[in-house]
C-alpha cells in the first residue's frame, strides 16, 4: 500500500512534500532521528560511566591495603590506631559498629514516626492537608547538614549534658536523634506514594467489611504495601549511613564500640566521619591513605547493596500492586 | 473482638498518628527557629559607635562628619574612665610602658640605621641603647623599690650622652624620671596582689572601649575596636563590673563560682569609683542604637569573620550552584527523555536505572574524594586549566551529586504528559525527536524547573564534595572559573573547626548558617509553589 | 534536519561552549602572570595565616593570595605535587613525605614561624591544678578514670582528645604518649575551639590545646611545676612547647611574594599579629 498521497490530493492541500516520507526519501531525517537517539543514550551512560568511574577509582586506591593487610583483621579487629608509629592496627570493625549503630538507632525512631506519618497522609486527612503538610517534610529534607550539625552540638549536646546528666553530650544518642530527623522526610515521601498506589478498592473493601480504620490501615493496606515500606526504609536507612557531616560533629568520634553495647550515651565513630576527619592530614600513598579508601569502599559497597535490594522490592511492589499510578 | 476495643485501637492509631506528624513539623520548627533567630541578629542588632566607627574605616560606608562627632563625644564621656584606669595602672601594670620601650630601642636602630655613621660607633650607640632599654625593662618589672629606684638611678646619668641626644633614645629618659616619680609614693610589694584583677579590668575596658586614644594601634583589626554590638557590650561590662572566681568548697570537692563586685575587690583603691562611673555611662559611651545591617549580605568579612558579612561566600555558593547545574541539567533532562521515550524494560535499561540510583546513594564524602582525584588531579590539567582547586572541578562534582535528582524529577515530569500531546504531534508527522524536542518537553518544562531547583538547593548545601576541590577558607573573590572560591557552606564547617572566632562571634556563625538555609529554604519554597500551580493545571483537565 | 531557529541556537551554544573554554585557558594564563599565592595546610598554624593574608593586603596590594586549612598532611601533600607554593603546618615533616618530595624533585624548607605550648585544660571548676606528664599519661591511657584519683573531685574524667589526622595530637602523642595508645573512650574532636567548647561545657572534661585557646573559661594546668604562659614556652621550660612551620619549595627568591609571606613573622607587624593570635613570637621583640 503507497503511503504517499495523490498528487492531486497534496495539491489540493497545499503540501509541498508527502506527509510521511520512507527512509529512503528522507536520509537526512532518518539518520538525525537515529543519530539523535544514539546520542541520547550515550549522554544517559554518563550516569554509568560515572558510577563506573567512581568504583574504578576507589577499588583502585584501596586495593593496596587490602593486598598488604588483608580482609581478616581489618573487618574484625576493633583498634584503629592508624598513625601509632610502628604499631599501626587498622581494625574497622568499632567503625562499622558505630555507623551501624547510630544507623539502627535512627530508624528505630525514625521508620514509627515516618510511617504513622505517611500513614496519615495518605489516610487520615483531606487532601489539602495533605497538600500542605507535604512541602513542610520536603524543607527538613532540603536543610543542609551542617545546620543540622550546629544544632546538633550547640543546642543538644548541651541540653543532654546539664538537663540529663549526661557526662558528654556528643554520642551516639544526639546522632540517631538527628539522623532520625534527616530520614524521615524520605522514608515518609516514599511510604506515602506506596501506600497512596494501593489503591481505593482495597480499603473499600475492607470497609464494606466493617473493619474500623485502624483495622484497615494495620492489617490491610500496611501487609499490601509493605514493599514499598520496606524500600523507603531501607532508602533512610541509606541516607543514615552515608551522612558525613553531622555524625562528624555530633558523634564523638570515640573509635569503641560502647560498654554496655547498648549503651546509646556513649560516644561513638562512624566510617564516614572517619573518612572525612582523617582524609586531610594523611600522606598521599601511605596505608593509612589506602585505609581510608578501604572505608569508603566499604561504604560504597553498603550502599550498592541497599540499592540492589531497594530496586528488588520496589519492582515487587510495582508487580504487585499491578501497576497503578 | 469487642467492638470497644476495636474503636478505642482505632482512636489511639489515629492519635499516635497525629502525634507523629506533630513531632514531625516540631522538629522542623524547634531546629530551624532558634537559628534563624540567632542568625537574624547578625543582620538586625544594636550597634554602638564602635560599629559605626569599624564600617567607616573598615568599609568606608557612613557620613564621616556625623560619625566623627558622635565619637568624639563618646570619647568625651570615656575619658574619665581611661584616666582613673591609668592613674591607678602608672606603677602597677607596666606591661604598655614596657612595650613603648621596646618599641623605642626599634626605632633608635632605625634612625641609627639612617644616618650613615661610622660602623664602630653605629655598634657603640646600638650597644648602649640596648643596655639602657634592658636596664629600664628591668625596673618595669622588679616588685622591689630599692632595685627599681637603683636601676633608674643607673639609666638617668646617660641623660647627658650626645650620641643619644635628639633621638629616639632619649625619650628613654623621659620613661625613667617619670616612672621614677610615680613609684615613688607607691608600695610596689601591692602589684602581686592587684596584677591579675588589674589585667583583667583592663581586658574588659579595651574589649567594651577599645585602645584609649594614646595607645599604638594594634596590629589585629579585631582589637582595634571595641564592642561593635549591644550584647557584646553588655557581656564585656559585666565582666568588668564583676570578677568570677573558682572557690574551694572543702576537699575532694568541686570547686565553686562565686562572684564579687569588682568595687568590692578593688576597695580602698583609686580604681574603685571607676566602676560605678562605667556602669552608669555606659550608654552615652557606646551610643547604642538599632541597626539594619542589610549589606551583611554584600561584605567582604575582615579579621576571620569577626566584622563584616559574607557577601564572597554568598557568591561563590551561587556560582558553583549555577554552574553544576548548566553541566547536569542538559545531561539528566536527556537521560531522562531516553528512559522515558526509548528505553525499554531490558536488562541494559535496568541496569541503567541502578547505576543512576546508585549515584544516588554514594556518600557525599567519597563524591569529594572522587572530585579531588579525578578531576583536580587528572582531568582537568589535560584539558589546559592550571593545577589546583576551582570553581569548574567543583561544579562537575557537583553535578554528578545532584544529576540522579534531576533525571528523577525530569522522568517523572515527562510521564505526566498526557500522552494525547504526544500522540497528536506524531500523527501531524513529527519525527520521535522532534516530537520529544518540540511538544514533550516544552509540555514537561515546569516539572523539569521544579526539579532544577530542588538541585540548586541540594547542591548548595552540601559541603563534603567541595572541600576538597574548590572551597578555600580565604581568597579572593573569583574572578574566572579556573580559582577556588569560598563558599558558605565551606566556610560555615570552617568556622566551626577553625579559629577562635567560632566562640568570639556567635552571631556571625549563626548568621552564615541562616543564610545558607534561607537560600536553601527559598529555592524550596518556590519549587512548591510552582509545583502546586503545576497540579492545579493538570488536574483542571 | 530542518534549518530553524532551534538548529541555530544548537550551533551558537556550541560555539559558545568553546569560546567559554578558549577564554578560560586564556584567562588563567594570563592569571598565572598575576603573582599569586597558595597557602595549604595546618588548622592551628591557618588563623596566623589568614591575619597575615589580611595585612599582606594593604602592604602589598595586587597579589592574589589563597589559604585552604585542611590539615599539616594535606599541605604538605600539595606542596609536593606542586599544587601550593607555601604549606603550614604544626609537626615537622616526616621522613616519608621528606623522601617523596625528593623524589618528586622538592626541597622543602623549612621557616619556623612562631612557638606553641600544648596545654592541658579543664573546667574551672575543677580543683586540681598541676599534674605530671606520668598522670596525664595514665588518663589518656584509662588507668586513671576518675578525679577523685587525682585530688579532685568524685566525678568520672572525659577524655577528650583531637583527631589523629592533627599536627596537636601529634606533638601531645610525641610529647605525653610515646609509644602507647590512648585507650578506646577517648572522645575526638575536629578543632582547638571544638575542644575548648567541650572543656568548657563539661565539668569533667580535660583535654589539649594550643597556647591561644587558654582563656578564662577554662584551666590550663601545670605541668611538671611549670604553668604554660609565653616567657615559659619561649625559654623552654614548659615540657609541652613545639614550634609552628612553614614549608617552601627551596628557599623562595628574594624578594618574591612567597619570601615575604614567609619572613612576615620577622617583622614587628607579624609578630604582633602572633601575639595577638595567642601564639608565641620566635623573638624577643
Amino acid at each position: 500500500m503507497s503511503t504517499q498521497l495523490a498528487d492531486s490530493d497534496t495539491q489540493t492541500a497545499g503540501f509541498t512534500r508527502p506527509l510521511l516520507l520512507t527512509p529512503a526519501q528522507d536520509r537526512g531525517g532518518w539518520l538525525m532521528g537515529h543519530a539523535g537517539l544514539a546520542a541520547l543514550m550515550l549522554v544517559t551512560a554518563t550516569s554509568v560511566v560515572a558510577v563506573g568511574l567512581i568504583f574504578v577509582f576507589i577499588i583502585r586506591e584501596a586495593w593496596p591495603f587490602f593486598q598488604a593487610q588483608g580482609f581478616g583483621e581489618a573487618v574484625s579487629g576493633t583498634d584503629w590506631s592508624p598513625e601509632a608509629q610502628g604499631q599501626e592496627r587498622f581494625g574497622m570493625l568499632a567503625l562499622i559498629f558505630g555507623s551501624l549503630y547510630v544507623t539502627a538507632g535512627a530508624l528505630a525512631i525514625a521508620v514509627p514516626v515516618g510511617i504513622l506519618t505517611a500513614v496519615l497522609l495518605s489516610d487520615m486527612v483531606s487532601f489539602r492537608v495533605r497538600q500542605g503538610v507535604k512541602p513542610i517534610i520536603e524543607i527538613l529534607a532540603a536543610i543542609p547538614s551542617v545546620a543540622y550539625g550546629f544544632f546538633a552540638v550547640l543546642v543538644l549536646a548541651p541540653l543532654m549534658q546539664e538537663r540529663f546528666g549526661l557526662h558528654t553530650g556528643a554520642n551516639a544518642l544526639n546522632s540517631a536523634i538527628m539522623l532520625a530527623v534527616m530520614a524521615v522526610p524520605t522514608i515518609v515521601s516514599v511510604a506515602e506514594d506506596s501506600l497512596w498506589a494501593c489503591g481505593r478498592e482495597l480499603r473499600e473493601a475492607s470497609y464494606a467489611c466493617g473493619a474500623t480504620r485502624a483495622e484497615t490501615l494495620l492489617k490491610i493496606v500496611i501487609p499490601a504495601a509493605h514493599n514499598g515500606i520496606i524500600a523507603a526504609i531501607v532508602l533512610g536507612m541509606m541516607r543514615a549511613i552515608g551522612e558525613t557531616m553531622l555524625v562528624w560533629m555530633a558523634s564523638g568520634n570515640a573509635c569503641q564500640i560502647p560498654h554496655p553495647w547498648y549503651d546509646l550515651t556513649q560516644s561513638v565513630r562512624t566510617m564516614t566521619a572517619t573518612v572525612a576527619g582523617e582524609m586531610g592530614e594523611t600522606p598521599k600513598g601511605s596505608t593509612h591513605y589506602h585505609a581510608l579508601f578501604a572505608v569508603g569502599l566499604m561504604l560504597l559497597t553498603f550502599s550498592l547493596v541497599l540499592n540492589l535490594l531497594t530496586e528488588y522490592l520496589l519492582h515487587r511492589a510495582r508487580r504487585s500492586s499491578g501497576g497503578h499510578a | 473482638m469487642n467492638i470497644l476495643v476495636r474503636k478505642w485501637t482505632d482512636k489511639v492509631f489515629t492519635l499516635l498518628a497525629v502525634l507523629s506528624v506533630v513531632l514531625v513539623v516540631g522538629a522542623l520548627v524547634g531546629i530551624l527557629l532558634p537559628m534563624m533567630w540567632r542568625g537574624g541578629g547578625a543582620v538586625v542588632f544594636r550597634g554602638t559607635v564602635e560599629f559605626r566607627r569599624m564600617q567607616l574605616e573598615q568599609f568606608g560606608r557612613g557620613d564621616s562628619a556625623a560619625v566623627q562627632a558622635e565619637v568624639d563625644q563618646a570619647y568625651k564621656v570615656r575619658q574619665r574612665a581611661y584616666e582613673i584606669l591609668a592613674d591607678f595602672a602608672a606603677g602597677l601594670d607596666t606591661s604598655d610602658l614596657q612595650t613603648h620601650v621596646r618599641q623605642l630601642h626599634r626605632e633608635f636602630g632605625e634612625q641609627l640605621s639612617n644616618r650613615d655613621l661610622p660602623q664602630g660607633q653605629a655598634a657603640e650607640l646600638k650597644k648602649l641603647s640596648k643596655e639602657l632599654r634592658d636596664i629600664l625593662l628591668s625596673a618595669l618589672e622588679t616588685d622591689s623599690k630599692d632595685q627599681a629606684m637603683e636601676a633608674l638611678d643607673a639609666v638617668l646619668p646617660h641623660a647627658q650622652d650626645p650620641g643619644l641626644k635628639d633621638t629616639a633614645a632619649s625619650a628613654f629618659f623621659d620613661v625613667a624620671r617619670k616612672y621614677k616619680k610615680t613609684i615613688a609614693s607607691m608600695d610596689l610589694k601591692r602589684r602581686s596582689e592587684f596584677a591579675q584583677p588589674l589585667k583583667e579590668v583592663r581586658d574588659s575596658v579595651r574589649n567594651l572601649l577599645g585602645p584609649s586614644p594614646g595607645e599604638s594601634v594594634p596590629a589585629v583589626t579585631m582589637q582595634q575596636y571595641g564592642a561593635t554590638r549591644w550584647d557584646q557590650a553588655t557581656e564585656h561590662l559585666d565582666n568588668l563590673l564583676f570578677a568570677e572566681t573558682w572557690v574551694s568548697a572543702g576537699d575532694g570537692k568541686s570547686l565553686v563560682k562565686k562572684r564579687t563586685p569588682r568595687e568590692e575587690q578593688f576597695a580602698g583603691t583609686a580604681l574603685a569609683e571607676l566602676f560605678p562611673y562605667v556602669r552608669n555611662n555606659v550608654r552615652p559611651m557606646l551610643r547604642p542604637q538599632w541597626t539594619f545591617y542589610w549589606q551583611y549580605f554584600l561584605d567582604d568579612n575582615k579579621s576571620g569573620h569577626y566584622f563584616g558579612g559574607v557577601g564572597p561566600e554568598i557568591i561563590g555558593t551561587l556560582a558553583i550552584t549555577v554552574l553544576a547545574i548548566l553541566f547536569a541539567l542538559p545531561l539528566g533532562v536527556a537521560a531522562a527523555g531516553y528512559l522515558v521515550e526509548c528505553a525499554g524494560d531490558t536488562i541494559a535499561t535496568r541496569v541503567l536505572r541502578m547505576c543512576i540510583n546508585t549515584l544516588a546513594g554514594v556518600p557525599s564524602i567519597v563524591f569529594g574524594l572522587f572530585g579531588l582525584a579525578f578531576f583536580v588531579v587528572y582531568l582537568l590539567p589535560r584539558l589546559g586549566m592550571p593545577e589546583g582547586s576551582s570553581i569548574v572541578a567543583g561544579a562537575l562534582t557537583l553535578a554528578l551529586l545532584v544529576l540522579p535528582v534531576i533525571i528523577r524529577a525530569s522522568e517523572e515530569a515527562i510521564r505526566t504528559v498526557p500522552r494525547a500531546y504526544k500522540e497528536a504531534s506524531l500523527a501531524l508527522g513529527a519525527s520521535r525527536f522532534g516530537c520529544f524536542m518540540t511538544v514533550t518537553l516544552p509540555s514537561a518544562m515546569p516539572g523539569i524547573l521544579t526539579g532544577l531547583i530542588l538541585s540548586m538547593s541540594r547542591a548548595a548545601g552540601e559541603t563534603a564534595p567541595i572541600l576538597f576541590t574548590a572551597g578555600v577558607a580565604m581568597g579572593p573573590i573569583p574572578t574566572s572559573l579556573s580559582q577556588p572560591t569560598r563558599t558558605l557552606s565551606y566556610s560555615s564547617y570552617d568556622m566551626a573547626v577553625g579559629d577562635k572566632m567560632a566562640m568570639l562571634a556567635p552571631h556571625n556563625q549563626f548568621g552564615m548558617i541562616m543564610t545558607l538555609v534561607a537560600i536553601v529554604l527559598l529555592l524550596n519554597i518556590v519549587a512548591i509553589v510552582l509545583r502546586s500551580r503545576i497540579s492545579k493545571k493538570l488536574r483542571g483537565h | 534536519m530542518q534549518l530553524n531557529w532551534r538548529t541555530l541556537a544548537l550551533a551558537l551554544l556550541a560555539v559558545a561552549a568553546a569560546g567559554i573554554h578558549q577564554s578560560a585557558v586564556a584567562q588563567a594564563r594570563a592569571e598565572k602572570a598575576k603573582p599569586t599565592l597558595q597557602i595549604e595546610g595546618s588548622t592551628t598554624v591557618g588563623p596566623i595565616a589568614d591575619e597575615f593574608t589580611e595585612a599582606f593586603g594593604k602592604l602589598h596590594p595586587g597579589v592574589v593570595i589563597t589559604v585552604k586549612k585542611t590539615g599539616s598532611g594535606d599541605g604538605i601533600a600539595a606542596l609536593i605535587d606542586g599544587r601550593c607554593q607555601i604549606a603550614t603546618s604544626s609537626r615537622m615533616m616526616k621522613l616519608e613525605e621528606f623522601k617523596k618530595a625528593v623524589e618528586k624533585g622538592v626541597v622543602p624548607v623549612t621557616h619556623t614561624i612562631s612557638m606553641d605550648g600544648v596545654c592541658i585544660i579543664v573546667h574551672p571548676s575543677n580543683p586540681v591544678k598541676a599534674l605530671k606528664t606520668e598522670q596525664i599519661k595514665d588518663i589518656f591511657t584509662g588507668k586513671i578514670t576518675n578525679w577523685k584519683d587525682l585530688g579532685g573531685a568524685d566525678k568520672p574524667i572525659v577524655v577528650i582528645s583531637r583527631d589523629t589526622s592533627s599536627g596537636t595530637y601529634e606533638s601531645f602523642t610525641h610529647f605525653v604518649m610515646g609509644k602507647d595508645k590512648m585507650f578506646e573512650k577517648v572522645e575526638y574532636v575536629n578543632s582547638n575551639p571544638q575542644a575548648h567548647s567541650r572543656v568548657e561545657t563539661t565539668d569533667g572534661a580535660v583535654a589539649y590545646v594550643g597556647l591561644g585557646f587558654v582563656d578564662a573559661k577554662v584551666k590550663a594546668l601545670e605541668i611538671n611545676g611549670v604553668a604554660p604562659s609565653k616567657k615559659t614556652i619561649q625559654s623552654g621550660t614548659y615540657a609541652f612547647s613545639r614550634p609552628l612551620f612553614m614549608f617552601t619549595n627551596g628557599y623562595p627568591e628574594l624578594g618574591s611574594p612567597v619570601h615575604a609571606f614567609c619572613t612576615f613573622h620577622l617583622t614587628e607587624k607579624g609578630q604582633e599579629i602572633i601575639d595577638a593570635k595567642g601564639f608565641v613570637p620566635v623573638t624577643n621583640y
